[in-house]
């Protein structure tokens, strides 16, 4: 029984680390091209970046639901 | 028994210090310790806006007022005019007052021996849901109910396709929902638990070093602390970036809201 216990949590957290690996590729291409796009122009720095965290926001959605389903299932 | 299974012992007491418990009153009218620190948090808002709208003037006279209406130029024209564009200002008083109460309670959170009123979901389910009502109500005011309902689906496409293209962004639209609150509530509550277990960490190495006489295991506390301080700067720079991020979606959930595609 506590053997179980143990599995289902392990397994909650290799979900929640699989459902992570998406988000972190994604967050890293655009942190990639923001960093890119503000060397070339650096004058749109400020642009680039408010446009690079409402996409890493977006991306870091699925991470959060993985977190969320870690936590109620 | 050695300092790793002492510190794998005391994970569930922290664990459990983080479960919401009634500090006021009983169990069916009563208050958790992070309702407490959020009406806490309210009155440091409040007193802080207060203070610093008290003598307005066209040159900010003095340094916290200064401070105060830096903070809510960010909001305006960082937030406001940079994402929602045309008809912005009305909706600058909403996001200020987001960005400040979420950035007073993540701060907040920060000093030791008090609690952050977003390291729950009640509160920033709460939050999310005032945003949601608040976005979806200036979509209908801008398109009217059922123009706004139609125009989840962007325009152009093929006949075929609006009906399901609807539905994936009906979906995207209830995601948006939980994904404010939960983004608020997993960044602080993760945050917390990791300085908490290094600080348990810290400590617990040093007492079992220093009782056992073990100054290899008393010396491994001091990475430990420095851990500590380290995730400390990594949360004091969270705490500011989750409530920026809060309130920048807002900016651009209204603006895909209002906005006719």
């Amino acid at each position: 029984m506590a053997e179980t216990t143990l599995i289902i949590a392990a397994l909650k957290v290799v979900g929640y680390g699989l459902g992570a690996i998406g988000p972190g590729i994604g967050i890293g291409i655009a942190c990639y091209g923001c960093c890119v796009a503000s060397a070339r122009q650096p004058e749109l720095a400020g642009r680039m970046f408010t446009n690079f965290i409402i996409g890493a926001a977006l991306a870091e959605a699925l991470a959060l639901i993985g977190f969320v389903l870690a936590f109620i299932m | 028994m050695d300092a790793l299974s002492i510190l794998s012992a005391d994970v569930p007491h922290l664990q459990e210090s983080f479960n919401s418990a009634v500090v006021i009153g009983t169990a069916e009218i009563g208050m958790t310790q992070y309702i407490l620190w959020m009406i806490i948090c309210w009155l440091i808002t409040l007193a802080v806006v207060m203070a610093g709208a008290k003598k307005l003037s066209l040159v900010p006279s003095g340094k916290f007022s200064s401070i105060v209406e830096y903070g809510y130029n960010f909001v305006a024209k960082d937030m406001g005019e940079g994402v929602i564009g045309h008809g912005y200002k009305k909706h600058v008083p909403f996001l200020a007052t987001m960005f400040f109460f979420i950035l007073i309670s993540n701060f907040v959170g920060l000093i030791p021996g008090c609690k952050t009123p977003t390291g729950t979901i009640s509160v920033t389910w709460a939050l999310a849901t005032i945003s949601f009502f608040y976005f979806n109500y200036y979509g209908i005011k801008a398109h009217g109910g059922l123009a706004y309902i139609k125009s989840l689906a962007p325009s152009g496409l093929p006949k075929p396709m609006v009906p399901i293209i609807w539905f994936f962004e009906l979906i995207s639209l209830i995601l948006r929902w939980l994904t404010l609150a939960v983004r608020l509530y997993g960044n602080m509550f993760a945050g917390h638990m990791v300085l908490g277990i290094f600080a348990l960490a810290a400590s617990v190495f040093l007492t079992t070093g220093i009782q056992a006489a073990d100054f290899l295991t008393a010396g491994l506390s001091i990475p430990w602390f420095l851990m500590v301080v380290a995730m400390y700067a990594l949360e004091t720079l969270v705490a500011f970036l989750q409530a920026y991020v809060f309130t920048i979606l807002s900016a651009v959930y209204i603006n895909l809201a209002t906005s006719s595609h």
